[in-house]
């Protein structure tokens, strides 16, 4: 059974990406994909529909390895981009942005917003990674952990703060954001997240074998010819930078990062070159099919993607916890 | 003109210069320390070689402020079974992840063929020294073949999958270890000792000539220890792989080592031959417990058991 997984998930993926332009408020025949990018049922589709489902895909597959990579990582099964700082370090980039009521684009690609979120996650980066290494004894997995979480901390109360100081409008547009949601106009957030998602993803696959003793333990990892440190270094960097661009422009979505590699374990198993194909594609399908069930269930207003995938997620993780037998 | 163990002690990168053959120096440290037959290592050794399989000088620990190791000094040779023992808390594991560099925080020095371990990459040691660690309690979520083939990783490289070489290297260390049958099944769902016998297969296929383990029957029931401790001996005596063993089962060290290192507080209280720490009646002072030893039927050396505190 396991064997088959890889190939069904990739069709899966496949057939979600195919199908899901094409469902929504405004129905669109498939002829339209044919027919040039001028008419109103096409245009809906080349520069909304198709862009928005890439664009969801790309994010969920991204979240998805990243939570993978992490809860190798720390050796903990909670551990996910969303909860270690980043996502918080973001908002509050966007939140400062918003507060200031700045307003410019760098080089007329990525929105001002997109560029102070991602500024805000890699200061909660560094930051995360500058207390870890304060500690004398090296940098452990617990320390950068538990870092993570208190920056997360620190960094929502700020949040708080500046949105609790700010206007009626701006106070709105800050809790917007912060809810996260995909919003594709063209392709131009396609190009901008797509090249993350292959850095980690051939990171993921290439250090598999590392990731695999991982699990079993900083010591047997070592004892196995590992460099542990530089490696965590490595990855943790690596992971942070890779969220920072996703967090940037679809807002923290939760959820997928932790609930995507264990069902993809649930699958394929817990070798981590598998997983890491396994990640790409359920993550990716999954944050779209959430991302048209947001499109649909309240036709024609529009939920925030974040809202739905914690809500559907923690529900369905629930259900998964409580009647599988394996141990997580 | 400082003296040459100085260098040694004081700083854990001074050294490579000695280690690199700095003859002269070398001669005349071995000369004034006197430290090498302590173990009962051959002499011929001595003789033609500079430096010993495995040396260690000086090594000192201090981990959080606290002092674990205390200035350790001995060597083995290829091929021994060396077991390191002494009461919980003296410092015994601690001394293993020393002399396999999981424990980077060292001063001293620790060679293995003349080279310090510290100036070799992980990957290298890797290839010289394999572990059974002491895993009892962690999750493991692999099949018994998975993990042996994760012993693989430091003759692999960077990107590459499993040759056919390697596959055959994992079918025979399971065979050696008794697990072939066992192989896909879960490492978590092993009894006691299935796994520490699937552990020993994984490190196996990593061809190392040196292994270490650490307290590797302590949660074991008796036939299960004599089954491993079988195990340690063929491996050592068919294979030829040095063992380097901690332990806090004297009657193991005993009946499987060639050689004993007997810890306390963090410093070497003995070391020589196993057989002969009976006669030297250490032991009560080592464990702080009085034993009394007998011995069975047709059987040169002696069982150890426990009687009561020493009063």
């Amino acid at each position: 059974m396991k064997k088959f997984m890889l190939p069904l998930l990739f069709v899966f993926s496949l057939a979600v990406i195919f199908f899901a332009p094409f469902i929504g408020a405004q129905k669109i025949p498939f002829s339209a994909l044919f027919t040039g990018a001028s008419e109103g049922p096409a245009r809906i589709l080349w520069e909304l529909r198709i862009p928005r489902v890439l664009l969801g895909w790309i994010t969920g597959s991204t979240l998805a390895i990243c939570g993978l990579i992490f809860q190798a990582l720390f050796r903990n099964p909670l551990a996910s981009p969303d909860m270690l700082g980043v996502s918080s370090g973001a908002a509050f980039g966007a939140v400062i942005y918003i507060r200031l009521g700045a307003a410019f684009t760098f080089f007329n690609v990525v929105s001002g917003l997109s560029c102070a979120a991602f500024l805000g996650s890699l200061a909660a980066t560094i930051a995360i990674y500058a207390a870890g290494n304060l500690k004398k004894n090296g940098l452990s997995e617990a320390t950068l952990l538990l870092a993570g979480i208190a920056m997360s901390y620190l960094f929502g109360s700020l949040n708080m703060i500046i949105q609790y100081s700010g206007g009626y409008t701006d106070t709105f547009r800050m809790m917007r954001w912060s809810l996260g949601g995909i919003e594709a106009v063209g392709f131009s957030q396609v190009w901008m997240t797509l090249p993350a998602l292959a850095v980690i993803f051939i990171i993921a696959f290439c250090m598999a074998p590392e990731l695999n003793l991982f699990v079993c333990g900083e010591d047997v990892a070592a004892s196995r010819g590992v460099s542990v440190e530089w490696l965590r270094k490595v990855l943790f960097l690596s992971v942070s930078a890779v969220v920072a661009v996703n967090v940037a422009e679809c807002g923290p979505i939760g959820f997928v990062g932790l609930l995507g590699p264990h069902i993809c374990r649930k699958l394929v198993g817990t070798e981590h070159r598998r997983l890491a194909v396994a990640s790409l594609f359920f993550g990716g399908a999954f944050l779209v099919i959430c991302d048209t069930a947001a499109r649909i269930l309240w036709s024609p207003e529009e939920v925030p993607v974040g809202i739905l995938t914690s809500c559907i997620g923690s529900i369905f993780f629930l259900w998964l916890l409580l009647r599988g037998k394996h141990k997580i | 003109m400082f003296h040459p163990l100085q260098i040694i002690t004081r700083s854990p990168k001074a050294p490579f210069f000695i280690a690199q053959g700095d003859i002269y120096l070398r001669k005349k440290l071995f000369e004034e320390q006197n430290i090498f037959d302590t173990c009962g290592c051959a002499e011929n050794q001595r003789d033609n070689n500079v430096w010993r399989f495995f040396e260690v000088h000086g090594l000192s620990l201090a981990l959080g402020g606290t002092q674990i190791l205390d200035n350790i000094s001995f060597t083995f040779n290829k091929g021994d079974f060396l077991s390191i023992i002494g009461p919980n808390g003296a410092g015994k594991s601690s001394l293993l992840k020393c002399l396999g560099r999981l424990y980077k925080e060292y001063t001293g020095s620790v060679m293995l063929d003349g080279m310090q371990l510290a100036a070799m990459p992980p990957r290298t040691i890797a290839q010289r020294i394999a572990w059974v660690h002491q895993t009892s309690s962690d999750n493991l979520p692999f099949t018994v073949r998975e993990f042996a083939s994760m012993s693989r990783y430091p003759w692999q490289k960077s990107f590459s999958g499993e040759s056919r070489k390697d596959r055959e290297i994992i079918e025979q260390s399971l065979k050696t270890a008794g697990v072939a049958d066992l192989a896909d099944r879960q490492l978590d769902s092993l009894s006691g000792g299935e796994r520490q016998r699937a552990l020993i297969a994984a490190a196996l296929a990593q061809s190392t000539d040196i292994l270490y383990l650490d307290e590797p029957t302590s949660f074991l029931d008796y036939r299960h220890q004599a089954e491993t401790l079988d195990l340690i001996e063929k491996i050592n005596k068919e294979q030829g792989i040095t063992v380097v063993m901690v332990t806090h089962d004297i009657n193991l060290a005993l009946h499987g080592a060639d050689n004993i290192i007997a810890l306390k507080h963090g410093r070497v209280m003995w070391q020589g031959k196993s057989t002969d720490i009976i006669k030297d009646s250490l032991l009560s002072e080592i464990f702080e417990t009085e034993f009394c030893s007998f011995k069975s039927v047709g059987q040169d050396i002696p069982y150890v058991t426990p009687r009561g505190l020493v009063r």
